[in-house]
């Protein structure tokens, strides 16, 4: 980890908000004076109540909407050519699959939007549904899969154009806490095995934050800003016996303070 | 409808997990014949009572043929012309089959062409719903003068009839796409093409099978009108042309057989296109349902 940080010098922030504000045509103050600075193989959570922006930064990386002040740089590049680059990908709390393609299919969407070749494809989404533990379901139509596994799906779609950024907006949110919790580690088990992805996650949960992230982003409404950058530094791989040790419990509790402000 | 659902279910389960003994998939079967029959007998004797109760008490009136004809009347009628009725009957079947099939390709490529743009949609779209409110006898003389008497106007006829229905039907398919599925290709750089042939068009398939039930009855219901404008004799009119024919000669037990040939018609052509929805649907079908429902 400490090692792949400080081998690139040169392009040392993977993402960077300079000072950036956000007012949206209606006169809501979405974020102010966001500054952000996150590296190569980071894992960051943003946490806070709702309506303080955290989709808002989101949108503002993906590139679907401008910056009213400030700078935004996505591995040097501006957000939206960082996106025709296919360089991001996206997980949704609401797994937006296609209801008539099978999981295979659906899986390859992203490559097949950008002209990749079947053979080439086939092999993608045979490795991803692998990844997620799915390739026994490749033919089967999403409605016949549980919400845990069409999470699964959603996620394998996104890992299958090899993205350096990863953007997962509460993406378990719908999940009961099982599921949820078994989603944590497989996603913590990928995100290891890919090298060099850097995952920017939002959450409502500040156990999934502490469990999960490098650094947990704390946000705050109206207006919207980040009013609390705090490191976890609890050596990974993580599993579960991290909930139960005294540091979990000590960044929880720092971390709920901050959101108490 | 129920038993529907019951099949469906079972067929999904059957192929995840192992199929049903042999045995309980048997009583199934017979539960379902029996299901099917308790759907078919009640409505099977009110068409008895009904043709029986028409036969007696129009024989106990003695009412002329002319005025109101006996179910054995009308047989006899269907009988003893029975070419001719087959002849008038195939010609509607054809004139409606080619103003439906105009009717859904110019229908669903013209939605798609609305669809492709807000801008072409807002000023095109307003002048297809004034169209739609002119009455259909009203334009059709229009037609006949431009086309002349014959198949052309009446296939045009029953195209008109049935065209609005399959473009706003695939309008809205087109645009019910939610706002997250339109992101996630908007993310994933999808040209507007790309969008419109991989995510709105199958979204719009129930909205477009939705829409061709409708102009399928709607087509033949054209097809009979148009003959009544535009038909021509000489053993090439079709149902409508023989109704108006048989009505200026008092052939009211004829006239009758002919209605009824065309509704039957009429029924026939929603059954294919109900089967032929179901099976365009069929890797699809929860949407299916919340359109039939
Ligand atoms: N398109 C928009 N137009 C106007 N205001 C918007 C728009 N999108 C978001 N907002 C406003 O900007 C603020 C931040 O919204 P945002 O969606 O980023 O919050 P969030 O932190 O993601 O909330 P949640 O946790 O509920 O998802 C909110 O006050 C919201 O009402
Ligand atoms: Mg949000």
């Amino acid at each position: 980890m400490s090692e792949s940080d400080n081998n690139i010098s040169i392009m040392a922030d993977w993402v960077q908000l300079n000072h950036v504000n956000k007012v949206y045509s209606n006169g809501t103050v979405a974020l102010q004076d966001v500054s952000l600075h996150i590296k190569e193989n980071e894992f960051i959570s943003f946490v806070g109540p709702s309506g303080c922006g955290k989709s808002t930064v989101f949108k503002l990386i993906a590139g679907l909407t401008e910056a009213t002040d400030g700078d935004i740089r996505i591995m040097g590049m501006s957000p939206a050519h960082a996106r025709k680059q296919s360089e991001m990908a996206f997980v949704f709390q609401d797994h937006t699959l296609l209801p008539w393609c099978s999981v295979e299919d659906n899986v390859m969407l992203p490559l097949s939007l950008r002209g990749m070749p079947k053979k080439q494809r086939l092999e993608e989404a045979a490795r991803v549904l692998e990844l997620v533990g799915l390739k026994d379901y490749k033919k089967a139509l999403p409605r016949m899969l549980s919400g845990g596994m069409k999470m699964r799906v959603s996620i394998a779609r996104a890992l299958a154009s090899r993205p350096k950024l990863l953007l997962m907006d509460e993406p378990f949110g719908a999940l009961d806490e099982i599921t949820r919790q078994t989603l944590q580690q497989e996603l913590l088990d990928i995100w290891q095995r890919e090298k060099g992805m850097t995952v920017l996650f939002v959450t409502h949960n500040v156990f999934e934050a502490v469990f999960l992230s490098t650094r947990v982003m704390v946000m705050t409404p109206r207006p919207g800003k980040i009013a609390e950058e705090i490191s976890i530094p609890f050596a990974f791989p993580r599993d579960d016996s991290y909930h139960a040790t005294p540091e979990f419990s000590e960044y929880v509790r720092e971390v709920s303070a901050a959101l108490k402000h | 409808m129920d038993n529907v659902h019951e099949s469906m279910a079972s067929g999904i389960t059957g192929t995840t997990s192992k199929p049903v003994s042999a045995a309980s998939g048997q009583k199934k079967a017979t539960r379902g014949w029996l299901t099917k029959l308790s759907q078919i007998v009640p409505p099977l004797m009110a068409f008895i009572v009904l043709i029986g109760g028409w036969e007696l008490i129009v024989t106990w009136i003695g009412t002329p043929t002319y005025v109101l004809p006996k179910p054995s009347d009308i047989y006899l009628a269907a009988s003893d012309n029975f070419s001719s009725l087959m002849a008038s009957a195939w010609k509607t079947v054809w004139e409606s089959i080619y103003g439906f099939a105009i009717s859904v390709v110019l229908g669903v490529s013209g939605a798609i062409f609305l669809g492709l743009s807000k801008t072409i949609e807002k000023s095109i779209y307003p002048y297809a719903v004034i169209l739609q409110t002119i009455p259909i006898v009203a334009i059709a003389p229009i037609i006949v003068i431009w086309f002349g008497a014959g198949m052309n106007s009446i296939v045009i006829i029953a195209f008109l009839i049935g065209f609005f229905p399959m473009l706003s039907n695939t309008l809205i398919g087109l645009n019910s796409t939610e706002q997250n599925m339109k992101n996630l290709f908007t993310l994933y750089n999808a040209s507007r093409l790309q969008t419109m042939w991989r995510l709105r068009i199958p979204a719009a398939l129930p909205f477009i099978a939705a829409g061709m039930k409708i102009s399928c009855t709607l087509a033949v219901i054209g097809a009979i009108v148009g003959e009544y404008v535009a038909g021509i004799g000489g053993g090439e009119g079709g149902l409508g042309y023989a109704i108006t024919v048989a009505a200026t000669r008092l052939q009211t037990p004829y006239l009758f057989a002919c209605g009824l040939s065309a509704s039957l018609l009429g029924v026939a052509f929603f059954l294919l296109i109900n089967a032929f929805s179901k099976w365009l649907l069929s890797s699809w079908h929860e949407s299916e349902m919340k359109v039939d429902n």
